[in-house]
């Protein structure tokens, strides 16, 4: 099938497009990463490349917990986009002090609560056009 | 500053329509045009276009010159393209609002329209995927439902706002819909109909959601000498505010039933207007999801943080109350055509404060506000009154 860029839902990850490719690298691995500013120290999520607190583009990765609770949730059951299914838990997950949008996989949507812990779960989604694998950072019951 | 006016207005009916994305600003350039006989496309110095996915939906961009050349618009002062997801129309009447009072233009016409129904109903709403942040949000399939069930989620736990209340919000647009004969939905709704009615994210159901919807509408923006020259009844921009909170969901204030930067561009248009929320008459408010205009109800002023539930189900924004929000039927009756939606919410105003509402006529209203925003973390309220 050709593919065209203006209906592929997921972020070009290799270091070809992205200067944050590294989250990408570390996620694959199981890890969940973010930047930290190279000049005043600021935690960031999500990554960035450009510290709009002090103006810095120096940055370096730092690992996250993994684990964090429930924030707030919904369950989209209706009225999703092409290529994705419902029901689809859409959560905020709280983690090392920042908060982290997501979506839940393996849960029972009626059994969901806020409070409740997490923990990452990658999910493998479509490999991009030159046939890298492609990640984004899910969650599931803890 | 100079004074600013608008004097003229028209929609194109909304709704799943037969028609192009061209055909759609022809029907609310025509209506604009009817509503002011005296002004010809050639006298209009400047086109604002307020669109958000033609790329996407039409395939097409260099919008505003295309719009020009369909209406016979040659631009000479100001012509610009407005993209602002769900508040690119009100963003464009604040552009022709400060050329004009600037005096850079005497009369520019604001024009917004969107086609967003597609031959497949799931590329529409991938589309509308968009207007969240594709790395980080849309590309976990999200879009704008669950962003505002979250708000609904937090101010049901808060405050205990409940099902039914939200329900009252789609029970009222509706029903004003069905007074509007250019409203997507035009039989109205009963509150059985709305509770019963398909979830779509939790607690958020079908009737509390607005459709997606294809439509146009248009106004004429005019300078103080020149809206004088114009009608004896022109409808004053009296005051402006747009504030951001943030755009991701998670930069956003972490009580997602709290919205800050509305509050604080409805303080910029009040101070600016020198008014209170007690002097509005009518009201536009964006109910894009039900949630949406009752926490409107509060950054607006119009009552207390956590009343909104209350304040909905006392018939105290419908006619006969405090505030008459959302006449034409809002969001949820009249349908969403993203661009298009901040001008018609004008449009509604000006023949709101002109009495020429028909059926819908809130009486003797002389203040109207229209609020629309993109998104939860970012807003834009206009005030409009009769006097200058
Ligand atoms: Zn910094």
């Amino acid at each position: 099938m050709l593919y065209f860029r203006a209906t592929d839902p997921f972020p070009l990850e290799s270091a070809d497009h992205t200067k944050l490719h590294e989250f990408y690298t570390r996620l694959a691995a199981g890890r969940l990463a973010t930047t930290r500013c190279g000049a005043c120290g600021r935690l960031a999520w999500p990554p960035r490349g450009f510290c709009g607190e002090c103006g810095s583009d120096r940055f370096d990765w730092t690992d996250l917990s993994g684990l964090g609770t429930i924030h707030a949730f919904t369950v989209q059951e209706a009225g999703l986009p092409a290529g994705f299914d419902g029901p689809r838990v859409f959560a905020i997950v709280k983690i090392d002090g920042l908060r982290v949008f997501s979506i839940l996989v393996d849960a029972e949507p009626s059994s969901i609560a806020v409070g409740q812990p997490v923990r990452l779960a990658p999910l493998r989604v479509a490999d991009d056009p030159s046939g890298s694998p492609r990640w984004l950072p899910a969650f599931r019951p803890a | 500053m100079r004074k600013v006016a608008l004097v003229g207005a028209g929609v194109s009916r909304f709704g799943v329509r037969k028609a192009s994305y061209r055909d759609l600003i022809w029907e609310a350039g025509k209506a604009c045009f009817d509503s002011m006989p005296a002004v010809k496309p050639r006298d209009v110095q400047g086109l604002v276009v307020g669109s958000v996915m033609p790329e996407r939906t039409a395939f097409q961009s260099h919008i505003a010159s295309m719009a020009a050349e369909a209406l016979g618009i040659r631009p000479s002062a100001l012509s610009a393209r407005t993209e602002h997801m769900c508040a690119s129309g009100t963003v464009g009447i604040r552009y022709a609002y400060a050329f004009i009072a600037a005096g850079l233009a005497d009369l520019v016409m604001v024009l917004g329209v969107e086609k967003l129904n597609q031959p497949r109903g799931d590329e529409a709403i991938l589309n509308m995927g968009t207007g969240v942040d594709r790395e980080w949000e849309a590309a976990f399939g999200l879009t704008a439902p669950p962003c505002f069930a979250l708000a609904a989620q937090r101010h049901m736990a808060e405050y205990g706002t409940t099902e039914e209340q939200l329900a009252m919000v789609g029970l009222k647009n509706h029903t004003h819909a069905s007074k509007n004969p250019n409203a997507h939905f035009q039989k109205g709704a009963t509150l059985d109909q709305i509770l019963c009615s398909r979830m779509i994210s939790t607690p958020l159901r079908l009737f509390m959601c607005s459709p997606i919807t294809d439509g146009a509408a248009a106004v004429l923006v005019a300078s103080e000498d020149r809206a004088r020259d114009l009608t004896d009844r022109p409808v004053w921009i009296r005051g402006t505010g747009q504030a951001l909170d943030g755009f991701q969901l998670t930069s956003l204030h972490e009580d997602y039933a709290r919205w800050p930067a509305l509050e604080r561009a409805a303080q910029s248009a009040y101070r600016m207007a020198g008014i209170a929320p007690a002097d509005v008459d009518v009201a536009e408010v964006h109910d894009c999801f039900a949630i949406a205009e009752l926490i409107a109800y509060e950054e607006l002023g119009f009552c207390r943080k956590g009343e909104a539930g209350p304040f909905v189900a006392a018939g105290r924004s419908d006619y006969g109350g405090d505030v008459v929000v959302n006449p034409r039927g809002g969001l949820i009756g009249c349908g969403h055509p993203l661009g298009a939606t901040g001008v018609a919410q004008a449009a509604e105003v000006f023949a709101q404060l002109r009495g020429e509402a028909g059926a819908r006529q809130v009486p003797d209203a002389r203040v109207g506000l229209t609020h629309n925003n993109s998104g939860m973390g970012e807003h834009v309220v206009m005030i409009y009154g009769r006097e200058a």
